[in-house]
């Protein structure tokens, strides 16, 4: 299999974002807080793990995440680490630091974020019919591995199809592009 | 890890004490009383036993049928090993399974979280004491108040 890297690949799912690094960390400033909405919910307080169920809705300042269940450990108030899983019907809305849009979506989606002797690991993995697209092109693979400290994606039997832009001046017209307007695709899969 | 201790007993005692349940049979038939400001504690198993693992508090409590209790102002909080407390859970009734140690309610709930950061609300609810389970029914609602360096989602 042929997997890519694809350095802050189109800013994508807000790559934007202030990744983490492992740079000093900075004093604690407040930001809009994180909102977890569903029908129906299930918390193990011994396990420190929540459960949420059908018509899950994640609202964090960048990025709107809707799927039917998510699982969250909840880590001690110190700790350094965060894993969450999302499943069936994932779709994921991010705004990249230029303002735009970015849309994913998967069957799954696996965040872990992770501090270990003072370096920050903040991953995302797509797996599921998995596709990522922004207002350059979209991406499928299976998995897509969103490393967001790093802003590098890496997909694994990866499709790439670049947008083209078509500007209404060149086409002579005003009508906006359609929704499956032509492309350039790049299929970058397993050679055979 | 098996929980050490049934934390109806304090609550039966408190009962017990008012001069309630006048026979202290599992079964109580029909309302027998009420108490008011009763609390039940459940401590951790060893290495631990001295910290309180959660305590189940209320305005007032009144027995009914079936070994249940009606709860009003319920307060739920959780602690860790060390005294902290994890959780705080409130609602404004709930009926108390003295027996299978479950509260239900069809009411409203909230918890929040010890340092105050984070809360859930939702309605309607069923908390299991002995695996420390909480399912909330409907209209789930959480909020996650993070310090800007650690981040939440995806």
């Amino acid at each position: 299999m042929k997997k890519i890297y694809l350095i802050a690949w189109l800013g994508f799912l807000g790559g934007g974002l202030p990744a983490q690094t492992n740079v000093p960390a900075t004093p604690p400033t407040s930001r809009p807080p994180t909102r977890i909405n569903s029908d129906h919910g299930e918390f193990d307080l011994s396990a420190r793990r929540a459960i949420y169920y059908d018509h899950v809705r994640v609202e964090d300042p960048r990025m709107t995440l809707t799927c039917d269940r998510l699982t969250a450990d909840l880590p001690q108030s110190e700790a350094q680490e965060r894993h969450i899983v999302a499943e069936t019907n994932v779709v994921i809305y991010a705004v990249d630091e230029k303002g735009q849009t970015n849309h994913a979506t998967s069957d799954r989606a696996i965040y872990d974020y992770r501090v270990e002797a003072g370096v920050t690991n903040e991953t995302v993995t797509l797996t599921g019919h998995a596709m990522m697209e922004s207002a350059q092109g979209t991406l499928t693979g299976e998995p897509i591995f969103w490393d967001r400290t790093r802003n590098r994606l890496t997909a694994t039997d990866q499709k790439m199809v670049f947008r083209q832009n078509i500007s209404p001046a060149a086409t002579h017209t005003n009508a906006a592009p359609a929704p499956g307007q032509p492309g350039t695709e790049k299929n970058s899969g397993s050679p055979p | 890890m098996k929980r050490p201790r049934n934390s109806l007993l304090p609550i039966a005692g408190t009962l017990l004490a008012a001069g309630f349940l006048a026979g202290a049979g599992p079964a109580q038939n029909g309302v027998t009383g009420r108490a008011g400001n009763f609390s039940s504690a459940e401590y951790f198993a060893p290495p631990h036993p001295l910290q309180m693992k959660s305590r189940l508090s209320g305005a007032e409590a009144r027995p009914v049928s079936g070994g249940l209790l009606v709860i009003q102002e319920l307060k739920l909080e959780t602690f860790n090993t060390n005294g902290l407390v994890e959780v705080i859970v409130t609602a404004p009734d709930c009926i108390y399974d003295t027996q299978a140690g479950v509260a239900r309610s069809a009411g409203h709930l909230r918890l929040e979280t010890g340092d105050g950061t984070s809360h859930i609300e939702g309605d309607g609810f069923l908390w299991r004491q002995d695996s420390s389970l909480l399912t909330i029914s409907n209209n789930v609602r959480t909020v996650i108040n993070t310090p800007s360096e650690i981040k939440t989602g995806l």
